[in-house]
């Protein structure tokens, strides 16, 4: 973690013009971000590419989560394509063995993260800077303060060195303790991020009522995670489908951006892929960059209008084992129809995987499962296939993926457990 | 044919005592007739689910407006064991969302979508307790469910 924070040079180029931004107003009359004096309303992913397809849909922002040597090419591709960029700077889990009473770790920290925002500060694609991500604890109360107070220190160190971005710290939902907390003891933070999934749309209310009289955004939401779902028997997450994935989607950004007095905006999880439990859990895009039906959703719900080329979506399913424990060796015929929007042609990928099993907290990388050759073979170009279940005992998923051709796909998996 | 006539009036009459027994509205409480709504759809029966719903609202649908009003202009609104002061509301709330839901299996889209408005826009401070320990808030719930439907539509 701590590769984060080695600086590549101590300042940013003398060329940057760097960026104000600032909040006005207050809970009561509304609060409104500022940059460069413009009204701006965080329409964002949290994500490292695909920043063309963000800004061709309506989106503005998008969020880091540490600052490494990738750092200065996102911010420079970023600011190519209009969208600016919330700076994570990472600190220190107590689950990944971080002391927030030692002082050694703490002055390494402190070290990092102001060599990070001397590079940066005048950065023209910086919004503002991302101080920790769920730094507080996944499975606490959250309401640590030495925790928290080490995040006011740090709040206070940047807001010296750049006075010109405001400071968020992002923290894994809320509750009453979490919030007095910062309130108590990080009253230095400008904006409370919240990373929040099933019921993102109603983090607001929920802060209003823990008593939060600054602005918030939502730092990553998207769908409920594996940890919310319904599980099969043999304790499987069973995965929303591509089309339920992408209401979830529309239901959240919508309701999120309702709250025009508190809620600065929000950063959709994740804009981009990774492997979280499956392949299709989180990723906004195809594991080979194509735009699900998830990006377009979004996009409905920024601008009010569908991309120009629509992602196909799923339609109509027929899948025998879904959820089942089935002998191995046996046949099954299988079916997922999907629909395009723009008529276009598209073509069909399937695959069985091995249930993952390497399953970890906090979003912290997890690898991929091993593929099953042969396991099963596509009828024809419209969604039929064979499914000869492996037979080696054990739990696993069929994968499909459908693409375009024209940029946009979609992926779906079904978890059957073989005897 | 007379033997069939009595027997179909026997039959009419066996469907009859057992409508009359599916459709017991106990004390009449909003309470019973919301936690008969829960069971009757949680069971599948949705039409007497909705039969409970709309002796809910019936009964006390104009009770739970008032106390939207009254909880609307409290300062300090209500927690723990003073948001059950507010039962009608509460309670009528809940029916209207078990009444969307209900019309969402059926298939009868504007009829969730009514129900899920009125919530919305009327009895919005409504509260319903989970099982699970905490309060969860219908009109919340509801507004989901209006834009998904929203979205839905669109997608077909």
């Amino acid at each position: 973690m701590m590769s984060f924070y080695k600086p590549l040079f101590a300042a940013g180029p003398s060329e940057w013009e760097g960026t104000t931004v600032e909040i006005t107003g207050d809970a009561e009359s509304g609060f409104q971000l500022l940059k460069n004096g413009k009204p701006y309303v965080i329409k964002g992913g949290g994500g490292t590419h695909y920043f063309d397809v963000m800004a061709a849909n309506g989106g503005n922002t998008v969020r880091t989560w540490g600052v490494g040597k990738d750092t200065r090419d996102l911010l420079d591709r970023a600011h190519a394509n209009g969208i600016s960029v919330t700076v994570g700077l990472w600190l220190g889990h107590e689950r990944h063995h971080f002391n927030y009473s030692d002082p050694d770790q703490l002055a390494g920290q402190r070290a990092a993260v102001e060599a990070a925002v001397k590079q940066f500060r005048n950065h023209p694609a910086l919004l503002s800077w991302g101080l920790g991500n769920e730094m507080e604890g996944i499975q606490s109360r959250g309401d640590s303060p030495v925790i928290w107070k080490e995040v006011n220190h740090l709040a206070r160190m940047i807001k010296e060195l750049d006075p010109n971005h405001p400071v968020m710290t992002v923290v894994a939902n809320v509750n009453p303790d979490k919030v007095q907390a910062v309130m108590d003891y990080a009253p230095d933070v400008d904006i409370l991020g919240v990373n929040a999934y099933a019921g993102a749309q109603n983090i607001g209310k929920n802060l209003k009522a823990y008593g939060w009289k600054k602005p918030y955004a939502v730092t990553e939401y998207g769908l409920p995670g594996p940890w919310e779902v319904a599980h099969t028997s043999w304790d499987a997450p069973i995965e929303p489908t591509s089309r339920e994935k992408a209401g979830f989607y529309y239901v959240a950004t919508k309701g999120i951006l309702e709250d025009t007095r508190q809620c600065l905006g929000a950063y959709a999880f994740v804009w981009g892929n990774k492997q979280e439990a499956t392949a299709s859990w989180f990723g906004m895009f195809l594991p080979t960059g194509e735009k699900t039906p998830r990006v377009d959703a979004v996009a409905k719900a920024w601008t009010g209008e569908w991309p120009a080329n629509r992602a196909p979506i799923l339609k109509e399913t027929v899948m025998p084992m879904a959820n089942q424990k089935v002998k191995g060796g046996r046949n099954f015929a299988v079916l997922a129809q999907y629909k395009d929007a723009d008529g276009d042609t598209l073509t069909y990928a399937w695959e069985v995987v091995e249930e993952s099993t390497d399953r970890r907290t906090g979003g912290d990388a997890e690898a991929a499962p091993e593929k099953v050759a042969h396991a099963v073979k596509a009828l024809d170009g419209e969604g039929n296939a064979l499914l000869t279940t492996p037979r080696k005992p054990g739990a696993y998923r069929l994968f499909v993926t459908v693409k375009d051709g024209k940029g946009s796909g979609c992926m779906d998996n079904w978890p059957f457990y073989v005897e | 044919m007379k033997k069939w006539i009595s027997l179909i009036g026997c039959m009419s009459m066996l469907v009859v005592a057992a409508t009359v027994t599916a459709q017991d509205f106990g004390d009449f409480s909003s309470q019973t007739l919301t936690g008969k709504a829960w069971e009757a759809y949680g069971n599948g029966d949705l039409e007497l689910a909705l039969k409970y719903t709309a002796k809910c609202k019936e009964m006390f649908l104009e009770d739970a407006k008032k106390q939207q009003k009254e909880q609307a202009a409290l300062e300090v609104k209500p927690t723990g064991e003073a948001i059950h002061e507010f039962w009608a509301l509460n309670d009528v709330g809940t029916c209207l969302y078990i009444e969307g839901q209900v019309k969402e299996k059926q298939e009868k889209i504007k009829e969730a979508l009514a129900a899920y408005k009125i919530l919305v826009e009327e009895l919005s401070l409504s509260q319903c307790w989970d099982e699970k320990g905490w309060f969860w808030k219908p009109a919340d719930a509801a507004n989901g469910r209006i834009k998904q439907l929203e979205f839905d539509a669109m997608l077909d």
